[in-house]
């Protein structure tokens, strides 16, 4: 409309008047080009908006997203169905709403929500959602041209993954029960056998049974610690925590380990920092006795056969909210290459295997799945020769 | 003069090892392949302990362990859980409904089992 006006208007001479009128021409090619580059940029812009939109739409987790002032932008189907509660009801909220939702509230508490603060960084986070219905949370910062533009939060449903795994803990733990049953069997037989209940044996009879014996004790402890580990899994594990005197527990397991340091000549010995009583923890007193029998018995048991061996345990207050116990010896120590799985599963150390101490490669693993329940920390420095250097941390209760 | 023993397990190969055991130590031994004859053996033999599996076809160790605290015939009897169960629950349940002891078999030796029968026979 404007070049119309614009043509009409000027017609000085007819030269300039085609000039002008040529230039006209261009201009407005060149502006429609743009327009039209424009309008595909639009559409390829609605185009990408639209895809965008059926992906989160179709995803196969639930999708939320909040915009920088913690306001419900976004739901998809899934995070309706999820959530048990229609869009209308959840779009346009702002975060600490939805504590109010009973559907959400768990939720929300989970992200420690609360008005005013930011929703709280999770990675993978179970939490169960309502009963034998499992979610995994995730949710991160949108962080663009780095600005906060809004949190994304990503629920993926693992009620599957959770029933498997409790069927095979089921699995694992009525196996070891069942276990139990022929193991007695057999040890009361070999004992028997050995202490002459049912008649004179020679001694060749003796020394062949008496390892059998033994092997059969070694099964025993096997399906101890696979019965341990299956409680575990099922957080079960720990029972009713108690105040808990550190110094005291810690003698009980170091005393009744003197006698084995004795048979394998090694000195163990057990320190405090300090003159006074170390504050009280809470702790499942069975199993974090457990998990330090666990680490002497190792250091211990992964020594350099007798030359100078020693095995020291401390503890101290390593500040007001925390006590470090370390349990240090000189011996095997753990190969560098493999250090990285030392708390894994039935991991077993390369060179431990080799001189067949038996071990059933689940001791770190209780005692770092002990430690974290505890709310602590489990660490370890190693040199393959010199030694290891176990860490613990107990939080101290804080009044 | 031998003293009254009632075994209750159903496992039938470890109900003769420990019956040779007892046996052998001269004491009198009865025995009972469930729990229904568990409790029915209690009250009509009156042992002087009862030796008691938690496993068991039909009325189970806690089962029976109730039924013999809950008589006041029997309430006093010394009742010895020997199991294969053995974790925290398990003891506590047992304890709590007046179990004078828990042993996990696969942890004792027989001869162990009788210096425990012995102690509460003393």
């Amino acid at each position: 409309m404007a070049l119309e006006e614009e043509k009409k208007e000027t017609s000085p001479g007819e030269a300039t008047y085609r000039e002008t009128e040529n230039d006209l021409r261009q201009a407005r090619s060149a502006l429609l080009n743009i327009l039209d580059d424009t309008e595909m940029a639009r559409r390829i812009a609605v185009e990408e908006k639209n895809k965008t939109l059926a992906i989160i739409q179709n995803f196969s987790d639930a999708i939320l997203v909040f915009d920088e002032n913690n306001i419900l932008e976004l739901a998809n189907p899934l995070a309706e169905e999820y959530l048990d509660e229609k869009k209308e009801n959840l779009v346009g909220k702002r975060v600490d709403e939805f504590l109010a939702l009973p559907k959400t509230k768990m939720l929300m508490q989970l992200l420690e929500v609360s008005e005013g603060s930011p929703i709280k960084q999770l990675f993978r986070k179970e939490f169960m959602a309502s009963p034998n219905f499992y979610l995994e949370v995730t949710s991160v910062m949108l962080i663009i041209d780095s600005k906060l533009k809004g949190t994304l939060l990503v629920l993926h449903d693992i009620t599957r993954e959770k029933n498997i795994e409790k069927m095979k803990t089921e699995f694992v733990s009525i196996s070891a029960h069942q276990l139990r049953t022929p193991l007695s069997a057999i040890k009361w037989t070999l004992r028997m056998v050995l202490d002459q209940d049912i008649g004179a044996i020679t001694p060749e009879q003796k020394d062949i049974l008496e390892k059998s014996y033994l092997s059969n004790e070694r099964m025993i402890n096997l399906v101890n610690d696979l019965l341990n580990v299956t409680r575990i899994e099922e957080g079960r594990f720990l029972s009713k925590p108690e105040p808990v005197q550190i110094e005291e527990l810690i003698q009980s397991v170091v005393d009744n380990m003197q006698e084995e340091a004795k048979k394998r000549k090694i000195s163990l010995s057990f320190t405090k920092a300090g003159r006074s009583l170390l504050p009280i923890v809470k702790l499942d007193k069975e199993k974090m006795k457990l998990t330090l029998d666990n680490l002497v018995t190792n250091a211990l048991k992964y020594n350099n056969n007798g030359k100078n061996g020693r095995v020291e345990v401390f503890v101290k207050e390593n500040s007001e909210k925390e006590l470090q116990v370390e349990i240090k010896d000189n011996g095997l120590g753990i190969p560098e290459g493999q250090q990285s799985r030392i708390f894994t599963k039935f991991f077993r150390g390369e060179n431990v295997v080799r001189m067949e101490v038996d071990g059933s490669g689940l001791g770190l693993y209780t005692a770092k799945n002990v430690v974290e329940a505890h709310g602590g920390k489990i660490w370890f420095e190693s040199e393959e020769g010199k030694g290891t250097t176990f860490y613990l941390t107990l939080p101290i209760p804080q009044s | 003069m031998p003293h009254k023993i009632l075994l209750v397990e159903d496992d039938r190969f470890l109900r003769e090892l420990m019956s040779q055991k007892i046996v052998k130590m001269g004491e009198d031994l009865v025995v009972a392949v469930d729990g229904e004859e568990g409790v029915k053996k209690t009250k009509e033999e009156k042992p002087e302990i009862v030796l008691l599996d938690l496993m068991l076809p039909g009325i189970d160790g806690f089962g029976v362990l109730s039924q013999i605290k809950a008589d006041p015939e029997t309430a006093e009897i010394p009742v010895i859980i020997l199991s294969n169960l053995g974790q925290k629950e398990d003891i506590d349940r047992a304890l709590k409904l007046g179990a004078a002891d828990f042993l996990v078999k696969a942890h004792f030796t027989p001869q162990e089992i009788i210096d425990k029968i012995e102690q509460y026979l003393k």
